[in-house]
């Protein structure tokens, strides 16, 4: 995908809409138009007593000049002068959904449009990185897999029981009797140590036995 | 000059506890491993790892802030020396003779004098600040609202100026961090501001949040464009110590060095990178044999890396003393003890002496950590430089979702951080810096309320406000860089300079 946009770049000339500036100028443009409406209703006050609306609308004018200023800068400039607008979407998209994953599954909440279940971090975990690992074309489906239960264990070990940081673990119906059960505590070490080896098997199998031990 | 070890045995005796001694260490071995993992600067590092300073105590996570700043420094100069792969733009200047000396076996030595010239410079930074900081904070108290107004438009406009790029762009990326600063509940009548009836937007941006997403998701956005790239990693041959030739040639190259990066770290901007551009140049200018530069010449590893590290240190001067970050990382610094509930300022030297005294004096155990602990563990640092990109990121991806969900244990924050973190790719590939964006979301409030208090003295009268002289002198010399800035041969050379810094 970056080489065709490196040599459309080269060859074929960089329409007004595509360049850099002028996408740039405009975006400027309509954050301070969309700030300006923001503040439409703070009192500016007097210069003796400035008003919360001051600030936030003098920069929202200077903004905009700015942002015309750009736009016009992209429309004016010669063919060599433009670049190209250009993002890799893919791994943006993908990367992305592997936060958003993240965020609306790990304790579960209610987003307004939409309130989720907690599944806790050995079910997202997991997940988050084997969707992230899919935004590369070098992935590799074992090496990932591992990876993703590997790095879950290391995550509950560093965070919850080094740092003692509150992460759910597990959805809520299995979390919540298993804690009155064992203690959270022992939770999170069965829970990382169940993850450690369970990458550590996953790695025998696809990969052998490794010649050197590591540790 | 009593007073001054005084204070740095205070310093020193707050640091020797076994827990700060311990976060300092842990700071700047987990800055080194982030820092030589390839496609992370420094900015990303910190970014990435400030979540885990927060549940340390207010002296222990800013020592450990520091140490990951300098770790991930050091780590840079390892990758630019290893594998001609700065890590940030501040060791970019290492390449040149540092991978040439590692072409011809010498990669110990350049290692070697890069952590020896480091460690020296940073011995002297460290009583600069010790030295500068009372005076500097003494004259910080005396300043009026209207002062400090002036002082903050002079740091900020010396920031984007020297941080390279597009200045219009600079100055627009500024003004949006300016007012995410003031989004939420206003200070004085306490109305909500730029809410736009959101509920998330009440509390306003969290420093941490916007930077974990504008440098750190960003960056790996950034770097998947491109197919990833092994390099080539050579062996680690010769000594590790430069013996006395080695020393000699190079004794001369580190005083200038860290005298010269102690000076320009001060000044708002890319102290850093500026610095170790400057010494390289200054190195050269003096040599016998100028020709040998870009072959190997030992000079060239030890001045811009003396000088660099002697910047990365002074450039806390202006936050710890004045309140003001100047560069992006400070701008993080700054945020983290905010959180921690010490507002950077003038009032911090004299309100929370052990906090002061135990930083700067971290910042030179940290330095000699790097040289003793780190530089033989120089082995494991070249296994982390093989790491494949297509499994790092992930881990990245995780870790960020994981700390700032730590952080409020609050879901929307992760959502914030995927939000920034297209935000930030997408401005990047628009040409937008974003550290200064940073700088005004950091510095935003209180340039609003100095600038209220400052008018409401001067009783709406904008002469009287600018007619004090301090005031009139620094808008004066703001204005003067801005106007030099737009001068065209000024301005090519500015645009080179972009950094993340």
């Amino acid at each position: 995908m970056t080489v065709q946009s490196t040599e459309g770049r080269r060859t074929a000339a960089v329409p007004l809409y595509a360049r850099i500036d002028v996408i740039g100028g405009a975006a400027i443009i309509l954050l301070a138009i969309a700030i300006w409406l923001g503040a439409t209703e703070l009192d500016a006050g007097a210069l003796s007593r400035i008003g919360s609306g001051a600030l936030p609308k003098g920069l929202a004018v200077i903004l905009f000049v700015a942002g015309l200023a750009i736009l016009l800068k992209g429309l004016l400039q010669s063919n060599e002068a433009a670049e190209r607008f250009y993002v890799a979407v893919r791994p943006t998209a993908i990367v992305v959904a592997s936060i958003v994953l993240f965020g609306v599954f790990i304790r579960g909440a209610d987003f307004g449009f939409l309130s989720t279940p907690q599944l806790g971090l050995m079910v997202v975990g997991p997940i988050t990185v084997f969707v992230a690992g899919n935004a590369t074309p070098e992935m590799n489906v074992r090496q990932l897999i591992v990876l993703s239960f590997g790095l879950t264990a290391a995550m509950l070990l560093v965070f919850m029981d080094l740092l003692s940081v509150t992460i759910p673990v597990l959805p809520r119906f299995i979390q919540d009797p298993l804690t009155l059960s064992m203690g959270i505590d022992t939770l999170v070490r069965v829970g990382y140590a169940a993850y450690g080896v369970l990458a550590a098997v996953l790695y025998v199998i696809f990969f052998g036995w490794p010649e050197l031990r590591r540790d | 000059m009593i007073d001054l070890f005084n204070n740095l045995y205070m310093g020193f005796s707050t640091i020797l506890s076994v827990q700060n001694i311990l976060l300092c260490l842990i700071g700047c071995l987990v800055g080194t491993l982030i820092g030589v993992l390839p496609g992370i600067g420094p900015l990303a590092t910190i970014a990435i790892l400030m979540p885990l300073t927060y549940n340390a105590e207010p002296i222990g996570s800013l020592i450990m802030l520091a140490g990951i700043y300098y770790g991930s420094q050091y780590g840079g100069s390892t990758t630019a020396i290893l594998v001609n792969m700065p890590g940030e733009t501040s060791s970019l200047v290492t390449t040149f003779d540092g991978h040439a000396m590692a072409r011809q076996g010498r990669a110990g030595k350049a290692l070697g004098i890069a952590a020896i010239g480091s460690f020296i410079a940073g011995t002297f930074a460290t009583f600069v600040i010790a030295g500068t900081a009372i005076p500097l904070s003494k004259l910080a108290l005396s300043f009026t609202a209207g002062n400090y107004f002036a002082l903050m438009v002079l740091g900020l406009s010396l920031a984007i100026i020297l941080a390279g790029g597009s200045l219009l762009k600079a100055v627009c990326m500024l003004f949006i961090g300016v007012l995410m600063a003031l989004v939420g509940a206003d200070q004085i009548t306490a109305e909500p501001r730029l809410t736009y009836g959101l509920q998330i937007l009440y509390d306003g941006f969290d420093v941490a949040i916007v930077s974990m997403g504008l440098f750190g998701v960003a960056e790996i956005l950034r770097n998947l464009e491109t197919p990833e790239h092994k390099p080539f990693v050579g062996q680690v041959v010769g000594s590790l110590l430069p013996n006395r030739k080695d020393m000699k040639d190079s004794a001369g190259a580190i005083a200038r060095g860290s005298v010269l990066g102690s000076i320009i770290g001060i000044i708002p901007g890319n102290g850093a990178t500026l610095s170790s551009f400057v010494s390289y140049a200054l190195e050269k200018a003096l040599s016998k044999h100028p020709e040998r530069f870009g072959k190997g010449a030992i000079e060239g590893v030890a001045g811009p890396e003396s000088a660099n590290n002697a910047a990365a240190q002074t450039t806390f001067i202006p936050l710890l003393t004045l309140g003001l970050p100047s560069t992006a990382v400070m701008a993080l610094v700054g945020g983290a003890m905010t959180l921690h509930g010490v507002v950077p300022g003038p009032q911090v030297i004299t309100k929370h002496p052990d906090l002061f005294w135990g930083v700067v004096s971290s910042m030179w155990v940290g330095n000699l950590m790097l040289v003793v602990i780190n530089l033989p563990l120089i082995g494991v640092w070249v296994k982390f430089l093989k790491v494949p990109y297509h499994l790092l990121f992930p881990t990245i991806v995780l870790f960020c979702c994981i700390g700032i969900y730590s952080v409020n244990s609050r879901p929307s924050d992760v959502l914030e951080v995927a939000f920034f973190g297209v935000a930030g790719y997408v401005f990047h590939k628009l040409k937008f810096e974003l550290a200064p964006l940073l700088l005004g979301l950091v510095l935003g409030a209180m340039l609003e309320d100095n600038l209220r208090r400052g008018l409401i003295l001067s009783e709406g009268n904008v002469w009287t406000f600018l007619s004090e002289p301090l005031t009139l002198a620094l808008l004066t010399v703001a204005l003067l860089a801005l106007g030099a800035a737009v001068v065209p041969s000024i301005s090519k050379g500015r645009e080179q300079l972009v950094d993340e810094d």
